[in-house]
C-alpha cells in the first residue's frame, strides 16, 4: 500500500482514544511495511494493534492519496486469518456460535422473525433484517415491516431461512464462513423466487450488495438481486409530510453512509417527519464512527464504550438528547453506552409514524 | 539491555517497549529512501506522560542514564523533526491536551490538536489566528517547534509571532519563556527543551468569506491586500482537486460578506492538503520575501511538476511538487538554492537543513546552557547529521539540474 505517511489519518477515532501509533492507519501501514521488509516480525500482538479498527472508512476519506483502505483492512485480516493468526478469540468465540446456530448472537433460528406480529405471503421482494434486528433491536424489524406494510410495498420474511449475511465475518477477514452463510443465503432466495431484497442493517446492505455479487461470481451463480437499504424506500415512498415534535440528531452509519454513500434519503425522511433536525459537528462524509464495526465492539468493547461516548458527547453538544440512526447496531451501541442520558431511535420509527394510519 | 531504563521510566508513566510498535516511532512524514533507513534508529521506548511531574522524571532519568530524548505531537512534518538518530526516549505528548480560553488568548497544552483547540475556542466567540493545513491530526507543539506557516499567516505570520509565552521542561526542570528567549524554542524542535504549553493569541470568531480569480502569480500578489488569508494553486494542484485546469487564488477575509462558490469549496478543503502528493511525489518548501516572489515564481515554475503559494505577512511561503529520484531530488534542492539566492531560504530546518540554520552559532551557544549533556533531540535544527550532510553533498551538484 503507498503511503505516503502525512499522517492525515490520525484522525482516526481508534487511533485518538488509544493514542498509540500503532492504532493509527498510518501506524498499521508502517508496521505492515516493516514486516514485509523483514525488520520486524508477526506476533499477536502485533495482529491485535491490526485489528483495532472498526473499519469505518474515515482514513480513506480524509487519504490525499485516495487510498482504498478500507478494503485494503479486510484482505490484511483475511490474510491472517489465512496464517492462523486470527481470528482473535471473541471473534473466534463469534464465528463457533454462527457455525452453529447461523447468527452471532446465538438466537434460536426458529424465532429469527418472531418480531413480525402480522402475516405475510409469497413476494419477490424480501425484508432481509439482519441478526442485530432480528434478535437485538426487534423494535427496527417491527417498526420497518410495519412502514414498509402501510406504504403498501409487499414483502416477504424468510423466518428460520434467514441466515447472518455474513458481514461481521467479512470485516474480520473471515471469509470460509462468509461464504458459507452467502450459498445458505442464495439458495433460499433462488428457491423462493426473491428478485429484490429490502435491509434495515447498513451491514447487510453492503454485504448483500457488494460482496455477495463478487461470492456469486466466484461461485459462478447469477446475481441479479436489487439490493436496497430501506432508508433509500422510505425517501422515496413516503409522500405524507409528519408532525412530530421532536429536535434530534442524525448519525450517519459508517456502512450506509462513507461505504456506500446513502446520506441524503435518511435526512430526506426526518425533515418530511416534521423532526427539527439538528447537525452534529461531524457528519455525512466525515461522520464519527459508532465504534461497534468491523469486530471492534465484539473484541475491544472497551475502545468501542469510548468512541461512543465521544460520539454521544458531540449528539448531546446539539442541544438535543435524540439520536436518529439507521443502523441496528448503532443504535445497539448508542443506546448501551448512552443509557438514560440519550434516546435512541430508528429512522424506521421515524417513517412509522409519518405513515402510520 | 535497556532494563535499569525501563524499570526507572514504569514508575512513571504509559511506557511502550514492543520492538515492532517502536519501528513506528523511526517516522514520520519525510520520506526516508530505503537506503538511508540505516541511518535512523528504532527508539528504546515510547513515554506518554500525563503531567509536568512525569516529564521531569523523564527528564531525570534521561539525564541519569544518559539517554536522548525526543518529544513527538503526531509526527506529520516532513523535516524528520522526530525521526530518532540515535536510541533514545520518544516523549510522546498527546496526553498533553489540556485548553483553557482567556480573554484574547489560549492557554494550551502542546499535545493538542489545532482543530480540537480552534473547536473549544468558537464555543467562547474566538478563533485561532494562525494554524496548520494539518491541523485536524498536527499538534500544537509540533507547530511551534517548526515555527509553521498556514492558514491566516497573511494576516498573522507564523505561529511564533502569535505566541506570548511558553512554559518548558528540561534538565534543571519547569521554566517560563517569554519575549526574546522564544526565539531558542520556536522553531528549535525540541532541542532546546520539552514544550509543555503554550499562551497564544485569538481572534475574534468573525466568519470569513472567500473568493476567487483565476489569474497569474504576478496578478495575484496585487490582489491579496487587507485579506486573513491567501493561498495560491496551480493548474497542476486544481488538477489534482479536480477543479478546474487554470492558475487560481483563494482569498479570504475577515467578517460578514458573501463567498463565491468555488471560494467556498477551496476555502473549505483548506484542511485537506497534499492532494497533489502520491508516493511518487515529494514536496520541497521555500520561504521568499515578497519583492522577489515572482522572480522566485518564474524559476521556480521551470524545475517544479506544480506550484502553490501561500501568502504570509512578511514573505510567501512556495510548495514546489517534485518526482522522486535522483535528479528530481536535486531539483528540490534547487528549488531551495534559488529562494536562498533571492533573500529567502528553506522553511524550517528539523533532520535536513540545520546547516541552513541562520540562528546556528546563538541555538548552540544557548543549547550548552540547558542541555550541557546534548541529550534534548540530538542532531537537529542547528546540528549536522547524516541526512544534512547528504544535503550538503547534493547542492554540490545542482549545477547539474
Amino acid at each position: 500500500m503507498d503511503c505516503i505517511k502525512c499522517g492525515l489519518c490520525n484522525v482516526c477515532p481508534v487511533f485518538k482514544v488509544e493514542k498509540l501509533e500503532s492504532a493509527s492507519p498510518r501506524g498499521k501501514l508502517i508496521l505492515l511495511s516493516e514486516i514485509k521488509r523483514g525488520a520486524i516480525k508477526l506476533d499477536v500482538r502485533i495482529t491485535k494493534e491490526l485489528y483495532k479498527c472498526s473499519v469505518c472508512g474515515i482514513c480513506s476519506e480524509v487519504c490525499p492519496s485516495n487510498l482504498d483502505l478500507v478494503t485494503f483492512w479486510e484482505n490484511v485480516r483475511e490474510e491472517l486469518v489465512n496464517k492462523k493468526i486470527a481470528p482473535l478469540p471473541v471473534h473466534r468465540k463469534v464465528r463457533d456460535i454462527t457455525y452453529r446456530e447461523f447468527n452471532p448472537y446465538g438466537g434460536d433460528q426458529q424465532k429469527r422473525a418472531e418480531w413480525l406480529n402480522f402475516s405475510v405471503g409469497k413476494s419477490r421482494t424480501l425484508y432481509f433484517a439482519g441478526c442485530t434486528a432480528s434478535f437485538k433491536a426487534q423494535n427496527i424489524a417491527k417498526a420497518t415491516a410495519n412502514s414498509l406494510r402501510n406504504l403498501g410495498v409487499e414483502f416477504t420474511v424468510m423466518g428460520a431461512q434467514e441466515f447472518c449475511c455474513g458481514s461481521p465475518f467479512l470485516r474480520t477477514g473471515q471469509k470460509d464462513i462468509a461464504k458459507m452463510l452467502f450459498t445458505k443465503n442464495i439458495k433460499t432466495w433462488q428457491r423462493e423466487g426473491i428478485e429484490e431484497i429490502i435491509t434495515s442493517c447498513p451491514g447487510c446492505y453492503k454485504t448483500i450488495k457488494e460482496d455477495y455479487p463478487k461470492f456469486a461470481e466466484e461461485s459462478k451463480i447469477e446475481f441479479n438481486l436489487e439490493v436496497k437499504h430501506v432508508s433509500t424506500v422510505f425517501a422515496e415512498e413516503i409522500k405524507k409530510t409528519g408532525s412530530i415534535d421532536l429536535i434530534a440528531t442524525y448519525h450517519d452509519p459508517c456502512h450506509l453512509g462513507r461505504h456506500m454513500g446513502i446520506y441524503e434519503a435518511p435526512r430526506d425522511v426526518i425533515r418530511r417527519s416534521g423532526i427539527k433536525l439538528v447537525e452534529m459537528e461531524r457528519i455525512r462524509e466525515f461522520s464519527l464512527c459508532c465504534g461497534a464495526g468491523g469486530g471492534l465492539r465484539t473484541q475491544f468493547k472497551e475502545i468501542a464504550i469510548a468512541i461512543a461516548e465521544e460520539r454521544i458527547k458531540e449528539a448531546l453538544a446539539t442541544g438535543t438528547n435524540v439520536i436518529i440512526t439507521s443502523c441496528p447496531f448503532c443504535e445497539y451501541n448508542l443506546s448501551r453506552v448512552g443509557g438514560s442520558r440519550v434516546r435512541i431511535l430508528d429512522l424506521s420509527e421515524i417513517a412509522e409514524k409519518i405513515i402510520s394510519p | 539491555m535497556h532494563d535499569p531504563i525501563y524499570t526507572a521510566l514504569s514508575g512513571v508513566s504509559k511506557l511502550e517497549t514492543h520492538p515492532g510498535i517502536l519501528s513506528i516511532y523511526k517516522y514520520d512524514f519525510l520520506a526516508i529512501p530505503k537506503r538511508l533507513l540505516r541511518f535512523v534508529k528504532t527508539p528504546i521506548c515510547v513515554v506518554q506522560p500525563k503531567n509536568d511531574e512525569e516529564v521531569v522524571k523523564i527528564l531525570e532519568i534521561s539525564e541519569r542514564f544518559g539517554i536522548p530524548v525526543i518529544t513527538r505531537g503526531t509526527g506529520t512534518s516532513g523535516y524528520g523533526g522526530c525521526v530518532p538518530l540515535e536510541r533514545c526516549i520518544i516523549v510522546d505528548m498527546k496526553n498533553f491536551n489540556r485548553v483553557v480560553i482567556q480573554d484574547h488568548t489560549a492557554v494550551v497544552e502542546s499535545g493538542a490538536i489545532w482543530l480540537d483547540v480552534e473547536s473549544y475556542a468558537n464555543k467562547f466567540g474566538k478563533a485561532l489566528r494562525v494554524y496548520p493545513t494539518s491541523a485536524t491530526v498536527s499538534t500544537v507543539g509540533g507547530w511551534i517547534a517548526q515555527n509553521g506557516y498556514g492558514i491566516g499567516s497573511l494576516k498573522f505570520g507564523s505561529i511564533g509571532e502569535n505566541v506570548e509565552w511558553l512554559e518548558v521542561a528540561d534538565y534543571n526542570g519547569i521554566k517560563l519563556i517569554k519575549g526574546d528567549k522564544l526565539k531558542y524554542y520556536i522553531g528549535a524542535f525540541g532541542t532546546t527543551g520539552i514544550i509543555l504549553r503554550a499562551c497564544i493569541r485569538l481572534r475574534e470568531a468573525t466568519p470569513i468569506r472567500s473568493s476567487t480569480f483565476e489569474c497569474s502569480f504576478e496578478e495575484a500578489l496585487r490582489k491579496i491586500d487587507g485579506a486573513y488569508h491567501a493561498n495560491f494553486k496551480d493548474r497542476c494542484h486544481m488538477k489534482f482537486e479536480r477543479l478546474g485546469d487554470g492558475d487560481v487564488l483563494l482569498v479570504s477575509y475577515e467578517g460578514e460578506g458573501e463567498s463565491s462558490e468555488l471560494g467556498e469549496i477551496l476555502w473549505g478543503r483548506r484542511l485537506r492538503p497534499l492532494k497533489a502528493l502520491t508516493t511518487d511525489k515529494i514536496y520541497s518548501e521555500a520561504v521568499v520575501p515578497y519583492e522577489n516572489a515572482f522572480e522566485f515564481y518564474k524559476k521556480a515554475k521551470e524545475i517544479s511538476l506544480g506550484l502553490e503559494a501561500i501568502f504570509a505577512s512578511n514573505c510567501v511561503i512556495f510548495l514546489g511538487l517534485f518526482g522522486r529520484n535522483l535528479k528530481q531530488y536535486l531539483k528540490a534542492l534547487k528549488f531551495v538554492k534559488i529562494a536562498e539566492n533571492l533573500g529567502g531560504g528553506v522553511y524550517t530546518t528539523g533532520m535536513l537543513f540545520p546547516h541552513k540554520n541562520k540562528a546556528k552559532r546563538e541555538l548552540k551557544e544557548y543549547k550548552n546552557s540547558v542541555d550541557p549533556e546534548g541529550l534534548l533531540n540530538p542532531n537537529k535544527a542547528f546540528q549536522n547529521n547524516a541526512f544534512s550532510k547528504i544535503m550538503k553533498i547534493g547542492e554540490r551538484f545542482l549545477w547539474t539540474v
